[in-house]
């Protein structure tokens, strides 16, 4: 139960930072935050079912999130590279 | 009858030359355009005439339609009728090849011709209804696109949808007339149709109502009262097009459908006498329409009509043979009346109003025998070839009543008139037009000097009785149709008529040669006027129908104006929420992101609370 509340907590970190930092480098930290107390919600839930499904979700979750870091980060540094800024309240080019 | 291949060839070969043309008849250009769609339609005369001395051919392809087959039959009616079709329209074809010379749609020309030939040849040779059907749309089109042929002016492509549209009238009774024998017998073969028709054991009233069909789409199709108005409008196309299409041959089809189908009419007196009554009241209205116009082409065209008034009342009092007969005779006589007319408007430029002509006898030595010959023939006189079809349609009209004989005669005397009215105002008095008349080159005088030859001698395969007792059309034709065993006259009866219809055509072609080389007194101009508005037709029917529909569509079109502009602003009010809504998309991430966690919360709040 005690990790279900420190995921609970960590995804509030997360959520508060995402919301509130303005390098892109930050928000995308905040983000993978998030998705990590969400992975460690995972392993909670699993531990009160004494069910290993949950846990084998969390492997693929910490896979696939190794790709997006590398994806996102790729993507920050050729934004930079660009604009010499990675802020993203000077990023809003895609307005409707 | 004979199973062969040869029989679709015939149809095969001009619609070989209008696809050849059609693709390449820029490239191949004239003269040699003309000469090829001549030749094919030669071929097809050729071939045709084998098989008619063979004794007739029949091929069929049963797999065509489910119940229905492809199938063509060629008798001694439907061998007689390609005669005509691809004799004289041989003959058109290579006068047209003169005619048209110069004209930048030259090969386009021979191209639409050679269509016309092919599906007038399938509109014969058919067998099945829908088969004749084919041909008979065919034929629409084909003098749709030949009326309008000169389409850069708006009154000739106005003249070809008239024609259009007028027929589709005539055109739906033929498809009511097909669903009805459809429903009825299980078979839409003309030559099943014969038999069942003969065995019995079905509704007579429907049987009627079958040929009334039939005889709705006849009327359309062959310019009868009240669909008439549209034959003197298609005159706007190049006059070869009217001496073949609007003279000779598709304007009888109407005639030949009804002769076709002699079976279901013979032993209807209601239906024969309401062809009878439409065949007299066109004959009338034909030659006194003729006789107040002043374009040669509409004299003509009217007098069409009245000819074509004169087979209804042949099929209307049973002689189908003589109906025939008639085509046979008034396809060489008229076609001869229009290519003269043609060489004249030819030699003078394009001039189509009589009142600039006059004196052409002097100008167009060849051309003016031409004509004389046409006008006798077509008003009667003995021994030319209209005399003895007419006198044989008065024999029977005789027979169905001597008051029906004694308007006939009326309208024959009609005829010698506009017959010789034509000829005098072309080709006697001073020349009053300014033009330089020369005489056609000799591709257009050598089919004229056939065809006179036709107008003068083809009325003696149709001797009467009295003179020829078995003449040879009579009972070749009765191997097709069937013999409705007609009492012969009695040999005097039959004398008096046959001197009494010669002396009243002499008479009227005489008074007619006089009186219409004198200035025209009161009474003649008032009905001229008249005549020559075709007695206010056209003024009616747009009154009755035209100017009603007009302003229906007028109504419907601010109907639909209304529903549109109810879509237009439907999709204008979408486009509005649609830049509501874009406006939410500012391109700030946080502002994205705190959506995201704001419908997250909402989310899981309202499934923690449900």
């Amino acid at each position: 139960m005690i990790w279900l509340v420190a995921s609970a907590l960590l995804f509030s970190i997360g959520a508060y930072g995402a919301l509130t930092r303005r390098t892109a480098i930050l928000v995308f930290l905040s983000i993978e935050l998030m998705l990590n107390a969400a992975a460690l919600s995972l392993i909670s839930f699993s531990k009160l079912t004494g069910s290993l499904d949950a846990q084998v979700v969390v492997l693929f979750i910490i896979a696939i999130a190794a790709a997006e870091v590398a994806v996102g980060l790729g993507l920050i540094v050729a934004i930079f590279r660009r604009r010499e800024t990675t802020s993203v309240d000077e990023l809003r080019q895609l307005r409707g | 009858m004979q199973e062969t291949i040869l029989l679709p060839l015939i149809i095969a070969l001009p619609l070989l030359g209008f696809v050849i043309l059609g693709l390449f008849g820029k490239r191949i250009g004239e003269p040699t355009a003309g000469w090829l769609a001549s030749l094919l339609v030669l071929g097809s005369f050729l071939l045709g005439l084998f098989l008619v001395l063979q004794g007739g051919a029949r091929w069929a392809l049963s797999e065509w339609l489910p119940g229905i087959p492809l199938s063509f039959n060629l008798d001694n009616l439907s061998g007689i009728m390609l005669m005509v079709v691809a004799g004289v329209g041989f003959l058109i074809h290579v006068w047209a090849i003169g005619y048209m010379h110069g004209d930048p749609g030259y090969s386009r020309f021979f191209s639409y011709f050679n269509l016309f030939i092919a599906a007038m040849l399938v509109l014969i040779l058919g067998d099945s209804l829908p088969v004749v059907f084919i041909g008979w749309e065919g034929v629409g089109l084909a003098s749709y696109l030949l009326i309008g042929f000169w389409y850069h002016e708006r009154v000739n492509a106005d003249s070809a949808r008239k024609a259009f549209i007028v027929n589709r009238i005539g055109d739906l009774g033929f498809l009511l007339a097909m669903g009805l024998l459809w429903s009825m017998f299980g078979t839409l073969s003309i030559s099943e149709l014969v038999g069942k028709v003969e065995a019995g054991g079905y509704s007579f009233t429907t049987l009627t109502l079958a040929g009334f069909f039939l005889l709705i789409g006849a009327i359309g199709k062959s310019a009868q009262v009240p669909l008439m108005v549209w034959l003197p409008d298609a005159m706007a196309g190049p006059t070869p097009v009217s001496a073949l299409i609007h003279a000779a041959t598709m304007v009888t089809a109407g005639v030949y459908l009804l002769v076709r189908h002699a079976f279901m009419l013979h032993d209807d007196a209601f239906l024969s006498g309401l062809i009878v009554a439409i065949g007299l009241l066109t004959a009338i209205y034909g030659a006194l329409c003729s006789l107040g116009q002043w374009d040669i082409k509409r004299i003509v065209a009217y007098t069409t009509l009245s000819q074509l008034g004169f087979m209804f009342v042949a099929v209307g009092v049973g002689a189908y043979w003589v109906a025939i007969f008639h085509i046979v005779t008034h396809a060489f006589f008229k076609a001869l009346m229009f290519m003269t007319s043609g060489s004249v408007i030819h030699a003078l430029g394009g001039e189509q109003d009589v009142r600039a002509m006059g004196g052409m006898r002097k100008y167009l030595p060849s051309t003016h025998l031409h004509g004389l010959v046409a006008a006798f023939a077509s008003g009667g006189l003995v021994p030319l070839a209209g005399f003895w079809s007419k006198d044989a349609i008065l024999a029977y009209s005789f027979e169905y009543g001597p008051w029906l004989w004694v308007l006939m005669l009326g309208a024959s005397v009609l005829a010698a008139l506009y017959s010789i009215r034509w000829y005098v105002l072309v080709f006697w008095g001073d020349y009053r037009g300014k033009e330089h008349p020369h005489e056609s080159p000799p591709v257009m005088l050598w089919p004229n000097h056939i065809l006179s030859v036709g107008a003068l001698g083809v009325g003696f395969i149709g001797l009467p009785y009295v003179i020829d007792y078995e003449n040879f059309i009579s009972p070749f034709l009765k191997k097709a149709i069937g013999d409705f065993g007609h009492e012969k006259l009695p040999v005097l009866t039959e004398w008096v008529l046959i001197i009494v219809s010669a002396a009243v055509a002499i008479t009227a072609l005489w008074w007619g040669f006089r009186f219409f080389q004198q200035k025209m007194p009161q009474w003649y101009t008032h009905f001229q006027t008249w005549a020559l508005n075709g007695f206010y037709a056209d003024t009616l029917y747009n009154t009755l129908f035209v100017n009603p529909m007009k302003s229906l569509a007028e109504v419907l079109l601010g109907g639909d104006r209304g529903i549109l502009t109810g879509f237009a602003g439907l999709g204008s009010l979408m486009g509005g929420l649609g830049n509501l809504l874009a406006k939410l998309e500012t391109g700030a991430l946080r502002f994205y992101l705190a959506g995201l966690l704001i419908a997250l919360v909402l989310l899981v709040g309202w499934g923690v609370l449900r």
